[in-house]
C-alpha cells in the first residue's frame, strides 16, 4: 500500500551520543532498529511516508570526532558528520582537491548543504519513486521492479549494472571520491576497516537490499583521500532537471594528469546511470598516452556508453553520459 | 507481512497478493532436518549397528551405474549444492553475485533432468523405479529384499522428482522475468502469479534442502557408502549385491 506522507514525525526513541565509543556502542546494541541519523535529508522523508519505520535512532551530529577537516601524512581525512557546505567552503578541499568542493557545492539546495552531511550524501538511499513511495519492490524485500515493467516510469534509472532492479545512485559526492581514489572509513564496537570508495558502494546483483557495504552496527565516521590526485586536472559536472534541488541525471567527476597537452593519467566516475558510481575503466586506459582533443573526448564519450541498456524512457541518458565525458576530456 | 508458510503483501492497487514463502521455514527446515539425522545416527549407533555385518567389497563385481548415469548424478548433485548455496545465500545476508550462477545452475540442472528423463523412459529399466505394493512392505520385512531399488531409494528418488521439476518449472518462469544473454526481461507476469510461483519455488527449494541433507547423510552412512562407491565406481561388490538385494529380481552384468 502506498503510504501517506504525514506533518509530523512518528514516535521514535532519540538517542544523541556525544563521543564515538557511545555511538558505536548504540549502534552495535540497536542494530538493524538504530536508524543513523546524519543532516536527517534523506532520513526524514522516510519517516514521514511511514515507508520506513525504525523504532530508534541515534543522531551522529554531535560527535565531534567526526566532524571537520584535517591533514593526514598522506592528504586529508573529513568526518563523515561534516556539513557539504564545509567541504564546498574549506580552503584545504578548494585548493587540493576542488572536485569533491565542486560536487558537494552542486548537492540538492543551500538549505540542504547546510544541513546534509557528507556521510548523509554517500549513503543516502536510492531515490527510485516507487521504491521511496512504499511500493514491494525488489530493493524492498519484493518480487518485481515497478521501474521496469511496460508500463514504468524510469527517466531517472538506471543504464548499466541492472540486476532485476534499475535504481541509480543518486550521490553527487561518491563520483568524485571514486575518482579522487578515496577510502571510507567504517567503524563498529569490534573495530575500523577501510574500504576504498569504489568498493563501498554495492549493486542489485551482490544485495539488493542495500546500497553500500555498511553492515549493521557499522558507521561510516570519515573518507580519507590520498594526495594521489591532488591539485589533478578536475572535471565534474551535473546535469539534471533544475538547477538546484535536484538530483543528477548524469554526472561526471574526473581526475587528470596532463603534461604538454598529453593525459599521463585519468581516473572518472559517473554518476545516476548505475546503482553504484560507474568508474570508467575502459576510458582511463584508452585516455592514457593520448593528447586531449575534441576527437579523443568524442571517443571516449562513445567508449563510456558502450554496454549501455536504456530502459523505456532513459534513451536520452546515453548521449548525455558520452556528452560529460566528452566535456570532461576535452576541458 | 508475514502469516505462518506464507508472507503476503499490498500489491499496487492495495490488494493483498502472495510474496513468497516465509524463509522463517529455512531455519525449522535446518533444524528439523538435523535433529531429524542426529536421532537416527544414534539409535543407529546404540541400536541397530552392532548387529549388522558388513558385507565384503571384494570379490566378484557387479554394475551397478553406467558411466553416463554417474555423470548424470554428479552434475545434478552440484548444480543442486550450488543452487541451493546461491538461493540461500541472499536470505541468510550474503553478499554474493549470486543470480547468475544460479540461473545458469539451473539451466544445467534443467537440461540435465530433461536428458535422464529420456534415458530412463526409453534406455533405461524404468521398471526398476516404480514403487509397487510389494515395496511398501519392505521396511517391516526383512526377509523381503529390494530389486535394483530398495524402497528407501525409490522414495527418495520420487520425492527429488517432484520437487526438482517443481523447482524446474517454477525456476524457469522466474528466469523470463530477469535479463540473459538470451532475451531481456518483460517483466509483465502479474504480481498474484508472480507470488505464486515464488512461493512454489521457496516450498520446493526448502524440501529440496531437507531432501539434499537426508541424501547425503545416508550416501555417508557405514552401511551405505557401498552404494556411494558405487556411484563414483560403477561397481558393488557380489557379495553387497546378495546381502542387500533380491538377486532373482535384479541381475546386473559383471563389472569391467
Amino acid at each position: 500500500m502506498v503510504a501517506t506522507s504525514h506533518d509530523v514525525m512518528p514516535d521514535i526513541e532519540l538517542y544523541q551520543p556525544a563521543d564515538e565509543a557511545n555511538a558505536l556502542e548504540l549502534a552495535d546494541t540497536l542494530g538493524s532498529d538504530g536508524w543513523l541519523l546524519g543532516g536527517g535529508q534523506d532520513t526524514y522523508g522516510w519517516l514521514k511516508d511511514r515507508n520506513k519505520s525504525p523504532s530508534a535512532m541515534i543522531e551522529l551530529t554531535g560527535i565531534d570526532a567526526w566532524k571537520g577537516v584535517s591533514e593526514t601524512g598522506d592528504g586529508i581525512e573529513i568526518g563523515a558528520v561534516t556539513t557539504l557546505t564545509e567541504i564546498a567552503e574549506h580552503s584545504l578541499i578548494q585548493s587540493r582537491f576542488a572536485l569533491l568542493a565542486t560536487a558537494a557545492g552542486q548537492v540538492a539546495s543551500p538549505q540542504i548543504r547546510n544541513v546534509g552531511t557528507l556521510g548523509g550524501n554517500l549513503i543516502q538511499d536510492t531515490r527510485c519513486w516507487y521504491y521511496r513511495r512504499g511500493l514491494s519492490c525488489y530493493r524492498a524485500g519484493g518480487n518485481i521492479c515497478y521501474a521496469d515493467s511496460p508500463e514504468g516510469l524510469n527517466r531517472e534509472h538506471a543504464l548499466f549494472g541492472s540486476s532485476r532492479c534499475v535504481a541509480v545512485s543518486p550521490s553527487d559526492t561518491a563520483p568524485a571520491l571514486v575518482a579522487l581514489d578515496a577510502t571510507m572509513v567504517v567503524s563498529s564496537a569490534s573495530g575500523q576497516r577501510l574500504i576504498a570508495a569504489e568498493d563501498f558502494f554495492v549493486g542489485p546483483a551482490r544485495d539488493i537490499l542495500n546500497m553500500t557495504v555498511l553492515n549493521e552496527g557499522e558507521i561510516l565516521t570519515a573518507v580519507r583521500i590520498p594526495n594521489t590526485w591532488a591539485n589533478a586536472e578536475y572535471y565534474f559536472e551535473k546535469v539534471a532537471d533544475r538547477n538546484v534541488w535536484d538530483f543528477a541525471l548524469v554526472n561526471i567527476a574526473s581526475a587528470m594528469r596532463v603534461e604538454n597537452g598529453v593525459i599521463q593519467d585519468a581516473r572518472m566516475a559517473c554518476g545516476a546511470v548505475e546503482c553504484v558510481p560507474r568508474r570508467l575503466t575502459q576510458v582511463e586506459n584508452m585516455l592514457r598516452g593520448q593528447a586531449r582533443s575534441e576527437d579523443l573526448g568524442a571517443e571516449a564519450g562513445e567508449l563510456a556508453v558502450q554496454g549501455a541498456r536504456p530502459l523505456n524512457y532513459n534513451h536520452f541518458k546515453v548521449p548525455l553520459m558520452a556528452n560529460l565525458v566528452k566535456r570532461a576530456v576535452r576541458a | 507481512m508475514e502469516e505462518g508458510i506464507v508472507r503476503y503483501r499490498r500489491d499496487v492497487w492495495g490488494e493483498e497478493v502472495i510474496l513468497g514463502v516465509s524463509w522463517d521455514l529455512l531455519w525449522v527446515v535446518a533444524v528439523a532436518v538435523l535433529v531429524l539425522l542426529a536421532a537416527h545416527a544414534i539409535v543407529m549407533a546404540v541400536l541397530v549397528n552392532r548387529k549388522m555385518d558388513k558385507p565384503s567389497a571384494d570379490g566378484r563385481r557387479v554394475l551397478r551405474h553406467e558411466t553416463i548415469d554417474r555423470w548424470f548424478h554428479w552434475i545434478m548433485a552440484v548444480s543442486i549444492l550450488l543452487l541451493i548455496f546461491t538461493g540461500v545465500a541472499p536470505i541468510i545476508g550474503l553478499r554474493v553475485a549470486w543470480l547468475e550462477i544460479h540461473w545458469i545452475s539451473g539451466l544445467i540442472l534443467t537440461f540435465v533432468v530433461v536428458f535422464h528423463i529420456i534415458r530412463s523412459l526409453f534406455w533405461q529399466d524404468f521398471k526398476s523405479m516404480i514403487l509397487g505394493p510389494r515395496d511398501f512392505g519392505e521396511p517391516f520385512d526383512s526377509a523381503k529384499k529390494p530389486g535394483k531399488y530398495s524402497f528407501e531409494q525409490k522414495g527418495m528418488h520420487w520425492a527429488v522428482t517432484i520437487v526438482a521439476l517443481t523447482v524446474i518449472v517454477t525456476g524457469i518462469l522466474m528466469f523470463v522475468q530477469i535479463d540473459t544473454p538470451f532475451w531481456d526481461r518483460t517483466n509483465s507476469m502479474p504480481e498474484d502469479q508472480l507470488g505464486l510461483v515464488f512461493l512454489l519455488h521457496g516450498l520446493s527449494t526448502l524440501a529440496l534442502v531437507a531432501l539434499a541433507a537426508s541424501h547425503m547423510y545416508f550416501a555417508l552412512r557405514p552401511e551405505k557408502i557401498f552404494y556411494t562407491r558405487s556411484m563414483l565406481t560403477g561397481w558393488i561388490s557380489e557379495e553387497e549385491m546378495a546381502a542387500n538385494h533380491d538377486t532373482t529380481r535384479w541381475s546386473p552384468k559383471e563389472a569391467d
